[in-house]
């Protein structure tokens, strides 16, 4: 009577089973299946840069590393999105722009303290040389943010969709007054203005090898700098936000604003410094990743979308979902650009980004509201 | 009793009548206006104002606001230049080159942008208000990495000449700009129509059901994302079409033809014409397109700084003119209309047109 | 009680908008533009203003109207700033009219919107620009359809404009952005000794063309390029690309064709991974040394070789003297006073031929002008056959070319010329062809051939063509 039968599945369970299959294979493709590509050229679907890794640990490694400490990077930027569109929801076109402005700020600045021109080699840059650009920057960015929310955003609350609009309207300003007054110290007259790109430098004592004892990979200090301070803003995010009276409050808001609000607290207050807070965190993002590449216009647009996808993966509102969609966006981009298949030039790593829409896709499809979002 | 149907009320009397005037104006285009106005302007307030509409369209009768229309106006437009064009010696020299014949590929370019559309619906159909407007935005952007990307359809330099490869029964456009103008102005009148039409069928009024109650349409049976995701496809069927028409105006088409900036174009457009009412997406796309080209060499007295205003480019100008719409009318063009014969009813009634959503909070 | 009609501004935005569209009507019903009295000859000048090369809008301009100042009459409005314009311009008996300034961002789309504005509602009858290649790409699709217009190309570097498509009326004074790397390659080759080197470059038309001048001369020596890796425009993190790449141990040497705000960003992202840069085995194209990205590379790569613009810095020949001195007077200080940058020397060239063409013709525009424009040129740093240029038959330049090195010079990073190829064509030598697929990812592949001046890249020293050979 009790014989063997297969379980009935629903409707809903069978896109969760295939999508479950399809994330089981891309694992066993990374770490099992792939190959190296053979000596005399060519290949197959199994031909990847460095094969799996069981092949070559030290290149999963280097990649694996890769794209944490980018995601630490992802994640200051995107928090500030994250905690202005948990609490307020308003979604602020502009934090691109906050980005672009706060980045060429601490350029301005880290010049003025070092005074050349040119990009300033590591070895002459100081740590205070790089923390007082930061320091400078991050206020200026926060008033930014604040003269906006109190001029433009303050009086029509809950008409998300108008925010959207002057938010967008606010970006397109300033990233056209950027375009047109910065970068300033440059080499030559030629250069100045036309926001082209500038990039600053990390301190001196960043520029060195860690040696990670494992596989023989020696990994940059500086990346790991960058994912020290991603924790470091997480790890600060939180303790304000569970053991602070502001944030309590501004959770509390995020969770029920009217009854918040019903309640006597102040809550035009907590909007104001949370929007300000956010916007200093954009131009944190800014210092940092300008000193990892390099900052210019036209990044305003890619860091803003770098952001909606950390905020659409994670969920909308909550700062641990922030790190968690970070680190999938993070990983997605960069072993799909190292770990799709690598066949002639013609294949097929190109198609990454078809692969970090299939992320996006997957999660709007089973959880429209993000993986750690509230639904509505 | 026909008559009496149309509801003439003084407000619709003076509507109708100068739209009236528009059309014959329009209609004698090439006649009236000189070749830049009816090669440039016209064309372009045509086929964007079909992009804009399908955006208000959403807006206004699904209560989306979407800013994937753009996306889908450029993959129109790539589908169509890859299946048409041709390469080899004097062929264009990026896309797949197909070389299909023109009209086959007309219609598979709109038939798969629908599908497309209908994809993305279905994948945001269950979010609302600002959650959707952000998944769309994401929509555009992707589509602009993956066409800037996939070299093999687009890359960033995009499809040239497709121009050249134009239906046997529409003929040479590069040589007789006028036909691209009457196309454009019967497929903006179609585009008109129809969604007059559409949003008084079944689906169209569960459409506003949705719309203002999704709750409760879901719970008196209807299927509320599957709604959705038929407008959405509605509205990609849309995009498709002004997607066609421009890179039969323009010949070209690029991934810069979908990026941020221009998906913001479109917003623009929307917002200044009126996100309540259709009739929003030509006014709003003929004053985008005149601010664009006459705002160009302007420089304001004392406060240009070098540039335009402040040191800026006219970029800064429109920046601020869309922030000023914002602010004072919410509702574009057609809201200070609405609200300007509001104020001046005599019987002190609203007009009976949409809510800007804007106002509502979702 | 009654509300109170109409808001006062509600009123004044009403009208605004109504006075708005009625000035546009009343400028759309008129059915002719200016009236050309005596002939008028009505020009463009179509650069960029903003995205990665918006910098070159006013050393374009300058470099353009420098040439019209000095051949044709011109009166700069603002020695400060070219774009203020310039009056009292006449060449062949007609006044010349500047219609308007494109302004672009590197994208086809806005290209295209300038174009047609600058050549339609301006009316404009020659076009001087565009500035990158992807535009120029659209514009020559554009000229095939406009026969009657003439497009003189501003510094644009794809190949698809005069080879591809090659329309009758697009004509090129300068080099593509494969001819600007010639001699490079071999360089590579012949002094730093690479036998096996990897090619990073973006992976859009002007990156392939770019590498493609790098690949075709270093492969003709019978250097081996193991491997091709293609990050796409506007990366924002390089890391992934840079693993790609072969560490340094196992190639001699890197080519590098990553532009705009890449370039940088990607050396920045190789420093993290394998360490200091070394100038031996890094070679560059324009970007490393030109276009707003040298005081970013150049402290980094002291000694590196680098493919040229087609211009000779500090060249010791008369003719490269009167060109700058030319530019220096009219517009002192343009472009911080590097006027050997391609930016300013191909608008110049440019507008200098288009006002020997109209002096030829008369005045006259259409075809008239251009069987008149000018087959040769005597522009500043072309030393073979007399300083004299040619146009092949597609109306492309063939161009002597200059391989650059960045030295130090008193303490900071500088530019000198080393090399001097000699008529460069755009065709290698019959490398590329019409018929052959535009330069792409796999496009040319890597094959030993003899380009035509193999092994006659002659040493320069101090501004000044020595007899010496590059061994």
């Amino acid at each position: 009577m009790t014989g063997f039968r297969l379980p009935r599945l629903n409707r809903r369970q069978v896109p969760l089973l295939v999508v479950g299959a399809v994330v089981v294979f891309a694992f066993a493709y990374v770490l099992l299946i792939a190959q190296k590509p053979p000596a005399t050229g060519g290949g197959n679907w199994r031909t990847t840069t460095f094969g799996s890794a069981v092949d070559d640990p030290g290149s999963f490694l280097r990649v694996f590393l890769d794209s944490i400490t980018f995601a630490g990077a992802l994640f200051i930027v995107a928090s500030g999105f994250a905690l202005i569109f948990g609490l307020m929801r308003v979604v602020n076109m502009a934090h691109g722009a906050f980005y672009l402005l706060g980045g060429y700020i601490a350029y301005e600045i880290q010049q003025a303290m070092t005074g050349q021109g040119f990009a300033i080699p590591t070895s002459q840059v100081n740590t205070w040389e790089w923390l007082v650009p930061l320091l400078v920057a991050a206020p200026c960015i926060a008033v930014v943010g604040l003269i906006t929310q109190q001029g433009f955003l303050r009086w029509n609350q809950g008409q998300e969709l108008r925010q959207a609009l002057i938010t967008i309207a606010i970006s397109v300003i300033i990233a056209d007054q950027i375009i047109a007054h910065f970068p300033r110290a440059t080499s030559t007259v030629a250069q100045k203005f036309g926001g082209s790109a500038v990039s600053l430098s990390w301190p001196g004592w960043t520029d060195r090898f860690v040696n990670l004892h494992v596989a023989g990979v020696q990994y940059s200090l500086a990346r790991f700098v960058m994912l020290g301070l991603g924790i470091a803003v997480g790890l600060a995010l939180w303790l304000w936000l569970y053991r602070t009276k502001t944030g309590i409050v501004i959770r509390a808001g995020v969770d029920d604003q009217k009854m918040t609000s019903a309640l006597g607290v102040n809550i035009q207050r907590t909007f104001a410094i949370a929007f300000a807070l956010g916007s200093a965190l954009a131009a944190f993002g800014a210092v940092v990743w300008a000193s990892q590449a390099n900052i210019a216009s036209g990044q305003d647009g890619q860091w803003l979308l770098n952001s909606l996808v950390v905020v659409i993966v994670g969920g909308m509102g909550s700062i641990f979902g922030a790190a968690v969609g970070a680190i999938l966006y993070a990983f997605v981009l960069n072993f799909s650009a190292t770990y799709l298949p690598s066949v002639g030039s013609d294949c097929c790593t190109q198609y990454s980004i078809v692969v970090t829409f299939a992320l996006i896709a997957l999660v709007l499809a089973f959880r429209p509201q993000g993986l750690f979002g509230r639904p509505g | 009793m026909r008559w009496n149907a149309l509801k003439w009320s003084p407000k619709t009397t003076i509507e109708r009548g100068v739209g009236a005037i528009a059309l014959v104006l329009a209609a004698l285009g090439p006649l009236v206006f000189n070749q830049y106005w009816a090669h440039q302007i016209l064309i372009e307030t045509f086929l964007f104002g079909i992009a804009a509409a399908s955006l208000i369209f959403l807006s206004a009768y699904g209560g989306m606001v979407s800013l994937a229309q753009t996306a889908l106006f450029g993959i129109a437009g790539v589908i169509l230049g890859n299946l048409a064009t041709r390469g080899g010696p004097g062929g264009t020299s990026k896309g797949l080159h197909l070389g299909w014949d023109p009209t086959v590929a007309l219609v598979i370019a709109i038939a798969m942008t629908t599908a497309i559309g209908l994809m993305f619906g279905a994948i945001a159909a269950r979010s609302v208000g600002i959650y959707f407007l952000m998944i769309t935005l994401t929509y555009s952007v992707i589509t602009t990495y993956f066409l800037g990307q996939v070299t093999l359809v687009s890359g960033f330099s995009g499809i040239g000449g497709i121009n050249q490869y134009t239906p046997g029964w529409i003929g040479d456009l590069i040589g007789h700009p006028n036909r691209l103008y009457y196309i454009s102005l019967v497929a903006a009148v179609f585009t008109y129509v129809l969604i007059r039409y559409v949003v008084r069928t079944p689906f169209g009024i569960t459409l506003q059901g949705v719309r203002d109650e999704p709750v409760r349409m879901s719970s008196l049976g209807y299927n509320v994302p599957l709604h959705r995701t038929l407008a959405f496809g509605f509205a990609a069927f849309l995009a498709s079409l002004s997607g066609v028409l421009y890179v039969w105006w323009s010949g070209q088409i690029a991934p810069g033809n979908v990026d941020l900036p221009e998906t913001i174009n479109l917003l623009v457009i929307a917002v200044i014409g009126g996100l309540a009412r259709i009739e929003g997406a030509w006014l709003g796309a003929f004053a985008f397109i005149i601010i664009q080209n006459y705002v160009r060499g302007f420089s304001f007295p004392f406060l240009g700084f070098g540039g335009t205003l402040f040191g800026g480019s006219f970029n800064t100008v429109i920046g601020i003119i869309f922030l000023l719409i914002v602010l004072i009318s919410p509702g574009g063009l057609m809201g200070i209309w609405d609200r300007a014969f509001a104020a001046r009813s005599r019987f002190g009634r609203a007009p009976p047109s949409a809510e800007a959503p804007a106002s509502t909070g979702r | 009680m009654r509300r109170s009609g109409l808001r006062s501004w509600h009123a004044a935005a009403l009208a605004a908008v109504g006075i708005a569209v009625g000035v546009a009507l009343i400028g759309g019903i008129s059915t002719s533009s200016a009236a050309s009295q005596a002939k008028t000859v009505r020009v463009a000048i179509m650069t960029d203003c903003k995205g990665a090369f918006g910098f070159g809008y006013e050393p374009d301009i300058g470099g353009a109207e420098a040439a019209l100042a000095r051949y044709a009459h011109g009166k700069a409005t603002d020695k400060k700033k070219p774009s203020a314009g310039m009056t009292g311009i006449t060449a062949g008996g007609a006044k010349i009219k500047i219609v308007g300034y494109g302004c672009g961002n590197d994208t086809v789309p806005l290209a295209v919107t300038e174009t047609k504005r600058l050549m339609e509602q301006a009316k404009a009858d020659v076009m001087i620009g565009p500035l990158s290649g992807d535009e120029a790409v659209s514009v020559a699709n554009y000229a095939k359809s406009h026969p009657k217009k003439t497009f003189i190309i501003g510094t644009a570097g794809s190949q698809d404009p005069t080879l591809q498509i090659a329309p009758k009326n697009v004509f090129r004074y300068h080099g593509d952005g494969a001819q600007w790397n010639a001699g490079t390659g071999e360089i590579a080759y012949r002094k730093l000794h690479w036998r096996k080197a990897a090619i990073i470059m973006d992976d859009y038309s002007f990156g392939w063309t770019s590498a493609a001048g790098l690949i075709a001369d270093y492969c003709a020596m019978g250097g081996k390029i193991t491997k091709r890796v293609f990050p796409p425009l506007n990366t924002t993190d390089y890391a992934p690309y840079i693993r790609q790449l072969p560490p340094p141990n196992s190639v001699d040497g890197y080519f590098w064709v990553v532009g705009g705000t890449g370039t940088g960003a990607s050396l920045k992202a190789y420093e993290q991974t394998y360490g200091k840069t070394n100038p031996k085995k890094f070679v560059g194209n324009l970007f490393f040394a030109f276009l707003g990205n040298f005081s970013e590379v150049a402290p980094r790569l002291v000694g590196a070789y680098v493919g040229g613009f087609g211009t000779s810095p500090g060249l010791k020949t008369k003719a490269a003297r009167a060109y700058e001195g030319n530019v220096a007077r009219i517009f002192p200080g343009l472009n911080g006073g590097n006027y050997a940058d391609g930016f300013v020397y191909n608008y110049y060239n440019a507008a200098w031929a288009l006002v020997q063409g109209l002096n030829k013709s008369r005045g006259a525009v259409g075809a008239k002008l251009q069987s008149s424009l000018p087959r040769t040129l005597k522009p500043g740093y072309q030393v073979s056959g007399r300083g004299v240029l040619h146009l092949d038959k597609n109306r492309q330049a063939i161009q002597d070319q200059w391989p650059l090195q960045i030295v130090s010079q008193g303490g900071k990073p500088a530019l000198t010329v080393v090399g001097f190829v000699p008529n460069v064509t755009q065709s290698f030598g019959g490398l590329f062809k019409k018929s052959s697929r535009p330069p792409g990812r796999t496009q040319p592949p890597c094959r030993k051939l003899k380009t035509p001046w193999q092994g006659k890249i002659r040493v320069v020293k101090n501004g000044v063509v020595t007899k010496g050979v590059i061994k």
